[in-house]
This record gives C-alpha cells, sequence and structure tokens, in this order.
C-alpha cells in the first residue's frame, strides 16, 4: 500500500528541514530537539532499510512557485498557490503493509510548527 | 518474446548451478544477469541454442569467474571447471529432481526470514522469477532505483546466508515465509492491475508460476498445494471482475468468462490435499474460493458451506477480513439483518475499514434502509482501488436518484 506524507510548514526563511526555521521548533529545549531527532533518525532509517521509502523531495521557496488558473487558456500568475498559514514544503512517499505502519512512519516526522499529512494514493487494481 | 520466456525458464537452475560453486548470492546474480544480456543481444541475431541452462552457465560462470579475484591461475581454472561440469550436466530424470531442489532452495534463500517481505518479494522476482529490475519496478507500481535498492539490500542481508539444502526441522517455518512472500507477491500484482504489456509481467502470473514451482518441488505439502489452488481461483475470475474499469462484483460476473481449466486444477489439487490434513489456512482459503467457483449461479452458491468453511478460518487464523467474510456469509444464510448485527463490533473495532463499510452498505440496501447510499459514498471514501471507488460511487448514486 502506498502513501504520501506531506509536510505543510512555514519556515521563516524557508529553509530544509522546515523545523529548524519555526519559532515553535526553535522554542524547543535542546534535549527535547534532540530527542525529537534521535526518534526520527530510528524511525526513518528503520524504514528506509526496509525499502519502505519510494521517494522524497523538499519544495522550493512558495512565493517562488507560478500557478496556472484556467480561464479559456491557461492563466499564469506568480504564487504563492494558497495565503494559507502553512505551504507544502515536503513530501515523502511510502510503500508499506498496512495504513497503520504508514502511520507509525507518518508520525515520527511530527514536531512543533509543523503539520504532517497522511494520505493514501489509489492503485489502478482491487484486491482480489 | 521467446528468448524472455526461456530465460525465465532457466533463471533460476542458472542462478542455483552458480551459487553451487560456493560464490556470494550478490555475484552469482549479478553474473546470471549479464548471461541474460550477452543472451539477448546474442540470441537475437544467431537464434537460441539448442541447450540454453548450458549457455547460459558457461557465460555467467565465466563473467563470475572474471569478477572473482582469484590469485592463482590455479584457483582460477578450477573454479572454471566446476561451472563448465555444471553446464555439461546429463539431462533426465536425476536432473528433474535436482531442478525441483534448486528451485525449492532458491525460493527458500530468497524469502529468508531475515529479510522484510518488500525485500524479500523483489529479490525473489528478480533472482527466481527472473524478471529484470525494471519489471519488477514496473510490477510493483515503485521507481525503477527504488527496486534496485531494495533488490541489493537483500542481496547484501544475504551475504552470509548459505544455499544448499534446509535442515528437515526447520522446512516448516522456513516454508512458511516463502508462501507468505508468494502471497504478497500475488495480492501485490491484484492491486497493480493488469497491464497492457504485450510481455508478461504480471506479478500474479509471475507468483502462481513461482507457487506452482514450489508445489512440484513438494508435492506432498498440503499448505503450498492450498496456496497454488487459491491463486489460481481467484485469478480464473479476472476477466469477469471488471467491466470498463468498473468493478464487477461477484454475484454480478459473466461466469463464462471465467477460466474452467484453472477451476478444475484447483479443485484436484484441494480434492488431494484437504484429507491429508492438518488443514492450514490457505488451503480454506481456497476451499471457500473453490465453492464459489463451482456453484452455476450466484443462486447456486452453497453458503452454509462457506460458512462453516469461515467459522474454521476463524479458529486457525483469525483476521478481520476473515471475521468479514463469516459475517457476509451469515447474512446469506440466515438474512440481512443476522448479518448487519454481525457487522457491529466488527465496525467498532475498525471504523474506517471500507471493506467493511461497503459490505454493511449492500446489506442496508437489501432491507430497504435509506442509509445505505451514504454508506456506499463512506465507503467509496476510504478505498485507495480506482475500479472499486468507480462500482461504490456508482451504487450510492443509484440509490440517491
Amino acid at each position: 500500500m502506498k502513501f504520501i506524507v506531506l509536510i505543510h510548514s512555514n519556515p521563516k526563511p524557508w529553509a530544509h528541514p522546515t523545523s529548524d526555521h519555526t519559532a515553535e521548533y526553535q522554542a524547543l529545549p535542546q534535549q527535547t530537539k534532540d530527542e525529537l531527532g534521535a526518534h526520527w533518525d530510528k524511525v526513518f532509517g528503520e524504514a528506509d532499510a526496509n525499502g519502505e521509502v519510494v521517494y522524497g523531495c523538499a519544495l522550493g521557496d512558495p512565493t517562488s512557485s507560478q500557478v496556472f488558473h484556467y480561464a479559456g487558456a491557461p492563466v499564469p500568475s506568480d504564487g504563492p498557490y494558497a495565503e494559507g498559514k502553512e505551504h507544502l514544503a515536503g513530501f515523502f512517499v511510502l510503500d508499506v503493509e498496512s495504513r497503520e505502519r504508514a502511520a507509525e512512519i507518518a508520525a515520527a516526522f511530527s514536531c512543533p510548527g509543523d503539520t504532517i499529512e497522511l494520505r493514501p494514493t489509489m492503485q489502478p487494481g482491487c484486491e482480489a | 518474446m521467446q528468448i524472455e520466456d526461456v530465460w525465465r525458464r532457466q533463471a533460476p537452475y542458472v542462478l542455483a548451478a552458480l551459487l553451487r560453486g560456493g560464490r556470494p548470492l550478490a555475484d552469482c546474480e549479478d553474473a546470471a544477469q549479464e548471461a541474460l544480456i550477452a543472451a539477448l543481444r546474442q540470441w537475437t541475431s544467431g537464434g537460441i541454442p539448442r541447450n540454453p541452462r548450458g549457455w547460459l552457465i558457461r557465460v555467467a560462470g565465466r563473467r563470475l569467474v572474471d569478477m572473482t579475484r582469484t590469485d592463482t591461475a590455479r584457483a582460477r581454472r578450477e573454479l572454471r571447471d566446476a561451472y563448465t561440469s555444471e553446464q555439461d550436466r546429463p539431462t533426465g530424470w536425476a536432473d528433474r529432481t535436482t531442478d525441483r531442489d534448486d528451485s525449492l532452495q532458491l525460493l527458500v534463500l530468497c524469502c529468508h526470514p531475515s529479510l522484510s517481505a518488500p525485500a524479500a518479494v523483489a529479490l525473489t522476482l528478480r533472482a527466481v522469477a527472473g524478471l529484470t529490475t525494471e519489471q519488477v519496478a514496473a510490477g510493483l507500481l515503485i521507481p525503477t532505483t527504488t527496486a534496485a535498492q531494495r533488490i541489493s539490500r537483500a542481496k547484501k542481508s544475504l551475504a552470509g546466508a548459505r544455499f544448499g539444502p534446509v535442515a528437515p526441522a526447520e522446512l516448516p517455518q522456513r516454508l512458511h515465509a516463502v508462501r507468505h512472500v508468494l502471497h504478497l507477491t500475488f495480492t501485490a500484482g491484484s492491486s497493480a492491475g493488469a497491464g497492457p504489456d504485450l510481455i508478461d509481467t504480471g506479478l500474479t502470473r509471475n507468483a502462481i508460476r513461482l507457487t506452482d514451482q514450489l508445489h512440484r518441488a513438494l508435492p506432498r505439502d498440503a499448505e503450498t498445494a492450498g496456496l497454488l489452488a487459491l491463486m489460481l481461483l481467484v485469478d480464473a475470475r479476472t476477466p469477469a471482475r471488471t467491466e470498463q474499469a468498473a468493478l464487477v462484483p461477484l454475484a454480478d460476473q459473466d461466469r463464462s468468462r471465467w477460466h474452467r481449466d484453472q477451476i478444475d486444477r484447483a479443485v484436484i489439487l484441494l480434492e488431494d490435499a484437504l484429507p491429508r490434513g492438518p488443514v492450514g489456512p490457505f488451503q480454506l482459503q481456497a476451499a471457500i474460493a473453490a465453492v464459489h467457483a463451482t456453484a452455476a449461479t450466484f443462486a447456486d452458491t452453497d453458503w452454509a458451506e462457506i460458512l462453516q468453511l469461515y467459522r474454521m478460518l476463524q479458529d486457525v487464523a483469525p483476521s478481520p477480513a476473515v471475521d468479514l467474510g463469516a459475517a457476509i456469509a451469515l447474512s446469506e444464510v440466515d438474512g440481512a439483518r443476522a448479518g448487519l448485527a454481525a457487522l457491529e463490533p466488527l465496525l467498532r473495532q475498525r471504523p474506517r475499514d471500507h471493506r467493511i463499510i461497503a459490505a454493511r452498505a449492500h446489506l442496508l440496501e437489501a432491507i430497504g434502509d435509506a442509509e445505505a447510499a451514504e454508506c456506499y459514498a463512506q465507503a467509496a471514501a476510504l478505498t485507495d482501488s480506482i475500479p472499486e471507488q468507480h462500482y461504490l460511487h456508482t451504487k450510492a448514486a443509484a440509490l440517491r436518484r
């Protein structure tokens, strides 16, 4: 089963890993930062070694984006796409045995200042 | 693509011959793949040799010797001789016995319990089924780089694992792992859907082929026979399962489109395996599929028999899917209201399971409950299968009209 982990964030300045650049994360005591980091290293490292991580990508600054609206023809304008508090900052594609396993990996991405979204991907076939 | 067919058939025996020389799996597998590339190049123009296996072992053996940093000329000569004698092994009854051992030992090695399931699936497809990395990736719907990574990591983890006969005491546990990997390969193939490729890279086909190989190596192993029967039965219904990208439920399938020859073979396998006992989960799942497959029409289905088989499965291998199957069978035996009552506790445990919600929608529709449409829509939102989602949306829309 394939899932996508979406990282929503608004680091200032826009940089990766996003958590290093959010006020909420920076306010944490060093020990908590270390614990979060060690937990992510462990969970993500295991998932990667298992071949459960298919692909990952960090995204550029939302203000560098170009948006196309369709009004009889594609009309380009400068981004960001949404005016929201947070933007899509990056994503990872997982291939795992269950939703529970996907949630376990996704949860390890969670830290103050970032919102993690886990979404299933659709399959072209169906289980018999 | 005849060369590819020859390769698929010979791949495990070529690799086994190389492994018998005592070299690590990673080197042997690389050498075997290089022999395939050489074969594709040379056989396309020059034709397929009379003894393709001998040709492949000779070429791969040479590559392996070249790869091996053996210091002395004598050691290199001995290695080369080993593969040459392998290539000239006589064919006949004795050889077929070795073939069976080879495919068994290779499966046991590639489905090693130290590997994660996805790693074992990828390695087995390449090393035993003879797929290229690109084909493994296409089958699993993952990028080629990910497939390559899984395969090379799997090979690295098996660097110390031994190729050879498995101790009889260890065999049941190792076979359990092999069947698990083959079954996962099969279900992964079902989710990926059938491709339009002329070359059959389909995982379901390859899973059936490998399970058939395992069954031929161990014809008395009842659970392996059960797994093969299950795959044949599920696969037999594939042509009738979808219509223009939409799912066709069992009740509405055109049964004349089912592969009757596969159903017949599965029934024979089960009739032979079941009386030998103890009856394992794959045999029971296959027996359920066989009851469906041998009913002339949906109305003729022997639901009492299916319910009894699900009850046995609940004892042997309980799972949410088995409980759901039992609830559906119960609804056919005792009516939709009994089925709905049986679904209640399952839904409490797994409130987001689209299969349970879809079953509930069907039963609500059967008793004329207006909530059915909402229930179908809820299941549609939770499934990750495009054809299934299409079907569930259609049901919801029809009820709302």
